[in-house]
This record gives C-alpha cells, structure tokens and sequence, in this order.
C-alpha cells in the first residue's frame, strides 16, 4: 500500500504516489551526477594506466592528454559560440614563448611561469578578441590565422628575446635551471592535469547560463542581444578563457620539448588537428572534443608507426571521409540518430549537401 | 501613467553611404498606446526599429526611452530598459528546447537570475501565455508557423517589457490564425504594455491600433486616427492602392 | 634609386602571377562561400604538370599551362561536384576541414610521386632580361606578368558577358532564386571550382618558369590568396588584380628594406587591419549586398 499525498481541497486527493515522485527526483539527481562521476573514474583510470606503460607509450599518451585539453578549450570560442578560431595555436605559442623566456632569461620557477603564461595568453585574447570578434565567420577564421602567422614571424625576428629562428632552450640541469624537469612521469600527470581542467570547464561553461549564452550567440547572435544577452562581453570571456587554457598547454609543452622553435610553437597543423579533433566527436559538446582528440591521437601514432611514409596522406584522406560522412561529428550523430531512429549515414550526408 | 513617452525619437535617421534609409523620423508613443506602423517595403519600417532596439546605430537624431537618452546604445542594454522585439525572419535557438529558448529571456533580461530552475518555470509561464505550453520539451524545429511566431512572442514577453516592438508578426499566418495573435496583442495592451506594430495586413492594424504612422522612402508620410490615415489619398497613392480604397469604401 | 625601381619592378611582375594565383580562390570564396584550403597545392601541380610535360615532351611551358589548365579543371571540377558540394550548407569550418584534408592529399601525394626536390622549368628565353632604363627585366617573368593579367582580364570579360558567367554571378547572388530560374547550382558551383583550379594551376606552371618550387611551397601560395583575396574585396575578380600588385610590391619592398622576414609579419597585419577596418576589400563596394541561401 503506497502512501498517496494528500492535497488539502474539498475531497481532491493527488494520484501521484509520494514514492514515485521521489524515485524520479533521485533518478534526476543521478542524471546529473552521472557525468562527474564517469570524469573522476576516467581520472583515475588514467592514473592508474600510467604504471602499466613503458616510457615511450606514456610520452604518446601524454600527448593524446595534451590534445584533449586543446580541443576542449577550442571548443569554447568554436564549438560552443561558434567562433571557429583558425590561429588558435598563437596562445599554444604565446604561452610557451613566455614560459621559455621566463625561464632562461628571468629565472623564474616553471609553475610561476607556467601561471603567467596562463594569464598573459588570456589577456592576449582580450585584446585581440575585442576587435577581431566584430568580425563573422571566414572572416573572423581568415584573421586569426594572420594574428597567428603574424606572431610567429614577430617571434622570429625577435632573436635577442626569443633565440629567434633558432629556437630557445630552456635551462632544465646546472646551475640555470629553476625547476628539475618533470621527466616522462612528471609530464604524464601535468598534462592529464591539464586534460582534466580543460574537460571541468567545458563541462561546468556547457551546464551553466554561460554555455546557454554562447549557443545562443551561435544560433542567432541579433536575437540572442536582443534577449539581453552582452554578446560582445561572452564572447570575449570564451576567448579569453579558451586562450588561458591553451596558453597552460604551450607552457608545459614548452617545458616538455626543452627546446623549442617558431615554426612549431606556432605550426597552424596543430589549429587544425584541435579542429578535427572536435568537429569529428561532435563540436559544441562537451565528450565530442575528448573522443575526437584520443581518436585521432591514436590513428594518427598507428599510422606514423606502421605507414610511416604515407601517415600524412592516409590521415588527410580519413580528415576527408571523417568530415563527408559525420559533419556534424560522432556525438551529436548519435543524438540526433536516437531521437529520429535515422541511423543511416548515407543519409546522414545529405544534411549539409547542395 | 506617466507623462514621459514611453518612446521617443527626435529626428532618427540613418544613412548607407548614398542611401538614406531613415529619414528624419520623430514619433512620440505614450504608454499603453498601440501604434501601427505601415508602408511599402523598402520603406524603412524594419530599419527603424533596428534603430530603436540599437541593431542598428543611428547617423542622425535620438532616441529616447523612458526620457533616458539610450541613442546607439547596444541591444542588450535596449533589452535591460525594458524594451522588447520580434525578428521578422524567425530563427530560433536550435540545439536547446522551446522552453530553454525562452528561459534565455529570463536569465539574461532586466530580473536577471542565475539559478536555472527558476527561469526554466518562469519560461514556462510565458509558454503558457503565449499558448505553447505544452510544447516546452520539444525542439524548435518541430514547431508549425503559428507556433514558431509564439515562441518569438513569447521570447519577447520573457523580458516583461513596458515597450514591444513586433515586427510583421502576422506575414504567412491564416486569418484563421491571426485572430489569436490580436488577441495576445489586446491582452498585453490592456496589461499596460506599449506596442508598436509593423504591419501588411491591414485588417490587423485597424483591430488592434491607437494610432498609425506610415513611412515612405525613409521618412513619415503621416500619422493619426487609423481610419483617417487609411483613407488619406497619398497613403493610398503610394502604399495601399485604389483597389483596396475600393473594397473599403464599399465597407464603410 | 635604381634598387628601389627593381625592386619596384619585381613586385609588379610577381604581383601580376599573385593576382592570378588569388582570383580563382577569391571568386570561389565571393560566389560559393568556400574557402579553398588546397588553392596553393593547385598551383604546385600545375607546376608539375608544366614541368612534366616540359621534360617529357619538350613541350614550352606557356603551352603547357593549358594542358595543366585543363588537367587541374577537370579535377577541380569533380572535387568540387561530389566532394564539397556535400558540405557546402553547413557550418564554415567543415568546408574549411575538408579542403585542408584534400590540401593534405594532395602535397603529400605530389611529395610522394615527385620527392620533396626543388624543381624547376627551365626554358632558354626566360633567363634572358631585357632593359629598361637601368632596371633589369627578366623576359621570363615579363611573359608571365603580361599572360596573368590577361588571362585575369579574360576571366572577367568571360564572367560578366557570356551566359555561363552571368549564371556563376546570379547563383553566387542568390542561389534560391538562381535555381528557381533553371540554373543548376550543383554544376555551377562545380564549374566555378574547375575555372578557379585551372587558374591556380596556369599560374603554377609560369611560377615554375621564374623561380623553382617543390610541394612545400603550396602553403605559402594558400595564405598569400588569402590576403591578396581580402584585400581586394571577396569575389571581386580586378580587386584581386589590384591585391595581387600590392602584396606583390609590399613583398618587394619588404625584402629591400626591411631585415629578416618582417615584411611577412607586415602582411599579416595588413590582412588584419583590412579585415576588421573595411572588410569588403580596398576595390570597390561590396559584392554581395545580402545573400539568401536556399
């Protein structure tokens, strides 16, 4: 005999058995703790993972870490407000730059450095953010790759500064190093770090009325303004968050290789492999960019291990599949094939056709 | 009521290089009035409430809301005075529900709340004004006509504007279907809200309109008593047509 | 003063084969709204194949541009037909995505079949320089310059008189309407595609002839239409000439005056200022004034 509540009118009792409607609370409670949950296993999974890889693997995983962070924090100004950032690797570059100067030339520690290349990356993206953001589209993708070439040719003509075209080392033994390099396992967990801040907020922006401004401003950026909505203010906040995140990444990777160069620091590949990476999971969600980054990672080390000449051109022809057949990448293909039973991929690629 | 308008613009205008697309327009609207604003297309009607609602900067004049000077001010900040808008090509947020769409409105506009939940119920309080409610789960795409240009109403009214701005919001619509919309509309005018209505169908703007202003080539051709504006010869001249004078005459 | 006339002088005739390596890409960009990420590996196989047929054949590049024309025409015109017409209505970066993919298979597919070598077309005119006045002008880079041009000025009377050209116009203004009309968009924009690769691969062909190329080169052809395409305004086919004359010059001029390789730093920032300053181009109004997509 289920209690039934009892709502105080003339002889009107509700049908609702008080236990159902506390079975469906909690069920929504476990919905919503779910995602958290699932992160902190994976967390943990990964930690325990790193025993069980020789050093070679663990470089290699370390760098699928490193790319999740990229595309989560990508996905912020690209994915979630539609901003497709082409010269993100200007603050991958920005931040590694500082750190390695900072380092060698005014012997900071690199956990100081690696912070203040957070921040200066951000605050860089401030700047640019505020006038380039008026910009839509191709036009907004075409001028950040030249704020990103441009870059790269600054810091190349910049040798008193940044050791110019022939690279700068940062100092990691003797007596100029201000920190012991992390080494293989030090980097492993750095990175897996940065992984998991990148995932927390994508995670924490998508939930929240943050996430729900800047896919406003995707849809409809007039109407979203019109909503009450300070579309310039959010979108240079997901600038400049996105910025300060990939700026943490260019310093550890900076750390990471030691010694490092303009064309590298500063290489659009890499822009574009966050892409990919994200358009194939699924762009404005926020496992899409985590999937998309390990499984390109992945193909990407088989192929360069086992069709070393060609991995490049097998990669561009999977890039050209990968884009026809699921545009709209794997995750929001497999929400939209839920709610419309429509799983077929051949019709799949008649969504964006002409 | 307040003496103060709740719009006002002195000499509002804007030109595209060569082009004036908005000439020299002043209008007064008290609170609580509906006012009709007609003419033929490429007369300046959206543009000008572009220019009201700050998606567009004005070259020339101001614009006043409440007696605040707010010319070129941002939408956003048009949205915090209060002031509300349709868009006449609706496009609404897709990827989140009919009632998220709305919920924007809430947690963004002038009562501004951070907490979800409370603005996803408001949200559905709206829907449910507006005659939607039961379709707050359902994504947008899913939405007739009729039921899309309600979620923009409803978008709109998430702001509890004092001023609203509808821009051709009856265009496609049955007449079947436009009798519920002038209904939305005398509901809000008798809850006190200024309306300012941008119409073709003019059978909407006699039902529902205090006073009409039509435009032509940018600037006011004349204003006033709907009826009397309507049978003006240089309206009919350059926007209405002798044949519809025709029909009305024989009405009247 | 003699060093600022040379230079002077190679920046108009590199800016001339600028100008059409960008026109092709600038008017795919103004009329389909695709950003060609493989314009600058068109021009590296047309060099190729110019520099194939020369070595093979014997045959004089200036005519084997028109082999490479047709060639990378037709190819153009496939990709564009079943490839990216496929995701031409969804959001930018997909096009974006698959014309680097495509980028990618193509250098590396040319690195694979030619090696990574520097090559070069070598024919016994081109080495020769005229003078004028004190300024050496190499007959080589001369005839390219002068071919550019006209054949940018071919594609302009070919685009804005003939039935085809006006049908790339009309389905670039409003495809809607321009399919209501009869007009096959899908062949448009794929003959549109074709026109812009055989460009891109012409001006690979005489670019071999003045210079040596090897696949790696094909990346700073792509960004250089970027800015020569913005500069001169989206689709505006003289504006691209102009782009071209002045990224030509600025290069010039860069390299005699400005050490290292500011001048590329330069050229980004002009990009950017004329993006966000007048983002129509220096040329002229707007193409485009609105743009309905059906």
């Amino acid at each position: 005999m289920s209690p039934s509540t009892r709502v105080p009118e003339q002889g009107v009792t509700s049908t609702v058995p008080l236990q159902d409607v506390s079975s469906t609370v909690r069920r929504d409670q476990a919905r919503r703790l779910l995602p958290w949950v699932l992160g902190l296993v994976t967390v943990l999974a990964a930690l325990a993972l790193q025993s069980q890889l020789y050093s070679g693997q663990e470089r290699t995983v370390a760098t699928i870490f490193m790319f999740v962070a990229l595309a989560e924090a990508w996905n912020l100004i690209g994915g979630f407000a539609g901003y497709a950032s082409f010269g993100q690797v200007v603050f991958f570059g920005v931040g590694g730059y500082f750190t390695a100067v900072a380092i060698s030339h005014w012997h900071f520690s690199f956990w100081v450095s690696l912070l203040l290349s957070g921040v200066v990356a951000a605050l860089f993206a401030t700047l640019i953010g505020i006038p380039l953001l008026r910009l839509k589209g191709h036009y907004f993708a075409v001028a950040t790759l030249g704020v990103a070439e441009g870059m790269r040719e600054i810091v190349t003509n910049l040798p008193d500064l940044t050791g110019g075209g022939a690279g700068i080392t940062v100092p990691t033994v003797g007596n100029n190093a201000t920190t012991a390099y992390l080494g293989n396992d030090g980097f492993y967990l750095l990175f897996l770090a940065l992984a998991a801040l990148s995932v927390l907020v994508a995670g924490l922006v998508a939930r929240n009325k943050f996430g729900y401004a800047l896919r406003a401003i995707n849809q409809d950026e007039d109407a979203a303004a019109a909503m009450g909505i300070n579309t310039t203010r959010a979108k240079v906040l997901a600038f400049a968050l996105s910025g300060f995140i990939t700026g943490l990444v260019g310093a550890s990777y900076a750390f990471q290789q030691v010694t490092i160069f303009p064309e590298r620091l500063f290489d659009v590949d890499i822009t574009v492999l966050m892409i990919i990476m994200v358009v194939i999971g699924g762009s404005g969600t926020v496992l899409g960019p985590l999937l998309g980054a390990v499984a390109l990672q992945f193909l990407s080390e088989f192929l360069r291990q086992n069709f070393t000449d060609l991995h490049t051109f097998i990669l561009g022809g999977i890039i050209v599949v990968a884009v026809i057949l699921l545009p709209q990448g794997l995750v929001n293909y497999v929400h939209e094939a839920r709610r419309t039973k429509e799983y077929s991929l051949l019709a799949n690629v008649r969504r964006y056709r002409l | 009521m307040s003496a103060v308008p709740v719009l006002e613009t002195r000499g509002l205008g804007r030109h595209f290089g060569g082009l004036q697309a908005v000439a020299d327009v002043s209008v007064s609207v008290p609170e609580g009035q509906v006012l009709g604003v007609i003419g033929p297309n490429g007369a300046g009607k959206s543009t000008f409430i572009n220019l009201v609602t700050g998606h567009i900067k004005p070259t020339e004049g101001q614009v006043l809301i409440d007696g605040k000077d707010l010319t070129g001010a941002r939408p956003w900040a048009i949205a915090h005075a209060r002031v509300a808008r349709t868009f006449q090509i609706v496009k609404p947020f897709r990827g989140m529900s009919v009632r998220e769409n709305v919920a924007i409105g809430i947690l963004y506009g002038p009562q501004g709340t951070n907490v979800m939940s409370r603005a996803l119920k408001a949200a559905d309080e709206v829907l449910e004004e507006v005659g939607i409610a039961d379709m707050g789960d359902r994504p947008p795409g899913e939405l007739s006509v009729a039921d899309a240009r309600r979620l923009e109403f409803a978008k709109a009214l998430a702001l509890r504007p004092r001023l609203l701005l509808l821009d051709e919001v009856m265009a496609g619509l049955r007449h079947t279907e436009i009798e519920p919309s002038l209904e939305l509309i005398r509901k809000l005018k008798a809850r006190g809200v200024t309306i300012i209505v941008v119409e073709h169908v003019m059978k909407a703007i006699l039902a529902v309109s205090d006073q009409v202003l039509v435009l032509h080539q940018g600037k006011i051709l004349t204003s006033g008593d709907p009826r009397e504006v309507l049978s003006d010869p240089r309206v009919i001249e350059a926007y209405l047509g002798h044949r519809y004078a025709k029909r009305r005459e024989g009405d009247s | 003063m003699t060093a600022f006339l040379q230079a002077t002088t190679y920046g108009l005739l590199q800016g001339g084969l600028l100008a059409l390596v960008a026109v092709g890409f600038s008017l795919v960009w103004g009329v389909m709204n695709v950003v060609n990420l493989a314009n600058g590996a068109f021009v590296i196989l047309g060099a190729y194949i110019g520099w194939g047929m020369h070595q093979t054949f014997g045959l004089d590049p200036f005519l084997g541009m028109f082999v490479a024309a047709a060639v990378l025409f037709v190819i153009g015109y496939v990709m564009q037909r079943f490839l990216i017409n496929l995701v031409v209505n969804g959001p930018i970066f997909i096009t974006l995505l698959l014309t680097f993919g495509l980028d990618l298979l193509i250098v590396q597919g040319m690195n694979i079949a030619f090696s990574a070598d520097y090559r070069g077309i070598k024919t016994s005119y081109a080495s020769e320089s005229l003078a004028i006045g004190s300024v050496r002008v190499p007959v080589g880079r001369l005839l390219a310059f002068a071919l550019a041009i006209a054949i940018t000025l071919i594609l302009v009377a070919v685009v804005n008189r003939t039935r085809t050209g006006m049908s790339i116009l009309a389905t670039g203004m409003d495809r809607g309407a321009a399919r209501l009309m009869g007009i096959r968009a899908r062949h448009v924009y794929a003959l549109t595609f074709g026109i812009a690769a055989a460009l891109a691969g012409m001006a690979g062909v005489m670019i071999g002839t003045v210079g040596t190329f090897n696949p790696s080169a094909a990346a700073a052809f792509t960004l250089m239409s970027f800015v020569v395409a913005v500069l001169g305004g989206l689709g505006n086919m003289y504006g691209a000439l102009v782009g071209g004359l002045v990224i030509g010059l600025v290069q010039a001029w860069g390299g005699q005056y400005l050490p290292g390789t500011w001048v590329n730093a330069l050229a980004f920032l002009v990009l950017i200022v004329v993006l966000i300053a007048r983002p129509t181009g220096l040329v002229g109004r707007a193409f485009y004034a609105a743009r309905l997509e059906v």
